[in-house]
């Protein structure tokens, strides 16, 4: 099954691969080869790659998502993201600072769109931290 | 004639202004190399975008949806993209003559203004105008527009056209055609329209017989807010393309200009030593004379 990430600036992963678990509006979804056609909506979250089946949780790949849209076909999984990254290209000190001046602009919000975008950062920060958890985890 | 010091001091300043150019047009050159490979990667995206929203729109689910719903236009908001420096030939002024055909058509129309400047350029124009507010302006874009600084702006817009407080969202930037044509356009980027979409024939089956969780119309809010996205995405990399390429073809003029500059101040200097040397000459052999 051939899994492609692509966001705006390009294709982030376009691989063979065994399972991919997306997080959704309606729930997190776990996709094998040939599922059934599906088009659905992804929310920002962690998509976990698995790929070979003999694979243990040590190998497998992390992305953190913005929302995006997903289209499955029995052979292909696509999902159209704002925003991916690798669980490799996060650096996790400069997200945790990005986080703490989330919290602090959550904090300090005068009026709800400043609160609304200081939740959307935090939810993003951590989302990444935690990508970059698995990932320092797997390859330890 | 100026003198040979006057002149020699000439000559390095010019020369320094001539390393600055040719600096700034050896970055420039890069840069534009690089936001048009970053144009192209997003192509793929939009074309996925787009194939859905073909489909999407072939089944009428587009008829009602709140970004396609087009109403008289009382209200509209004018995305301006600009630079945030100068030193870029017409790219500034360009763009600027084709925002104010746009306000002038809407003054005689009488419909009202709302203006989003992105570059310090943008921002410091409009503010000097009467007949328009800035509700946003935003500075120091990076070359890859994606990121919080493009969704605040995409957001913006999609939430005042849906709570219906404007009525049109055009985008005024320059288009980049190739390395030497741009075109300062204004683009339409709400209502949501889907005449510039790929044939229907070439939707594949597969979208059809898809399932849709949870309905078609999440679905469609989630793909609509992305190609209107990519519209605008382009529109921003087309916008730093086009700047980065004809601040280039300005440095190399200046470029030019300097080289020239220097070459006739040089032989201005070659002139003035010479002619110096001629007359200390002729003032020697005169003394000479006079002592016989």
């Amino acid at each position: 099954m051939r899994f492609k990430l692509v966001t705006l600036a390009g294709e982030k992963i376009n691989e063979e691969v065994y399972e991919v678990l997306i997080p959704t509006i309606e729930g997190e979804i776990g996709v094998f080869p040939d599922h059934e056609p599906l088009v659905t909506v992804a929310k920002p979250g962690v998509v976990t790659v698995k790929l070979e089946k003999h694979h243990t949780a040590e190998r497998h790949e992390f992305f953190a998502i913005s929302g995006g849209i997903v289209e499955i076909t029995g052979k292909t999984v696509k999902i159209l993201v704002d925003e991916a990254d690798h669980g490799a290209d996060i650096i996790e000190a400069e997200t945790q600072a990005a986080l703490e001046r989330a919290i602090a602009m959550r904090d300090n919000a005068t009026n709800d769109v400043e609160l609304d975008k200081a939740h959307q950062l935090i939810d993003r920060h951590m989302v990444r931290l935690k990508v970059a958890d698995l990932h320092r985890h797997r390859h330890r | 004639m100026a003198s040979t010091r006057q002149l020699k001091s000439r000559i390095r300043s010019v020369k320094n202004t001539k390393q600055i150019t040719k600096a700034m047009q050896m970055v420039a050159a890069s840069k534009m190399r690089r936001t048009q490979e970053a144009a192209k990667a997003s192509a793929p995206y939009e074309k996925a975008a787009a194939e859905l929203m073909t489909y999407l729109a072939g089944q009428g689910a587009t008829d009602n949806h709140p970004l396609f719903m087009r109403r008289k236009i009382k209200n509209r908001l004018i995305i301006l993209a600009a630079a945030d420096k100068g030193l870029a030939g017409a790219f500034n002024t360009n763009v600027f003559r084709r925002y104010l055909d746009v306000l002038q058509r809407d003054d005689a129309n009488g419909v009202g203004n709302l203006t989003i400047t992105i570059g310090r350029k943008a921002s410091q124009f409009v503010s000097r105008l009467k007949d328009t507010s800035i509700i946003g302006s935003y500075e120091d874009m990076p070359d890859h527009p994606a990121g919080t600084t493009f969704h605040a702006i995409l957001s913006t817009a999609c939430n005042m056209y849906t709570n219906k407080e404007i009525d049109a969202v055009t985008v005024v930037y320059v288009q980049f055609i190739n390395s030497i044509t741009q075109q300062a356009t204004a683009l339409r980027l709400l209502p949501a329209g889907t005449e510039i979409l790929i044939d229907p024939s070439e939707v594949r089956n597969f979208v059809a017989d898809a399932l849709y969780e949870p309905s078609v119309s999440e679905v469609l809010d989630a793909v609509t807010y992305r190609l209107v996205g990519s519209r605008l995405y382009q529109a921003l990399l087309d916008s730093r393309a086009s700047e980065h390429s004809m601040r280039m073809l300005a440095m190399k003029n200046a470029t030019d200009n300097a080289t020239d500059l220097i070459d006739d101040l040089t032989l201005e200097m070659n002139k003035a030593r010479q002619s110096a040397i001629t007359q200390e000459l002729s003032e020697i052999s005169a003394g000479v004379e006079a002592m016989k």
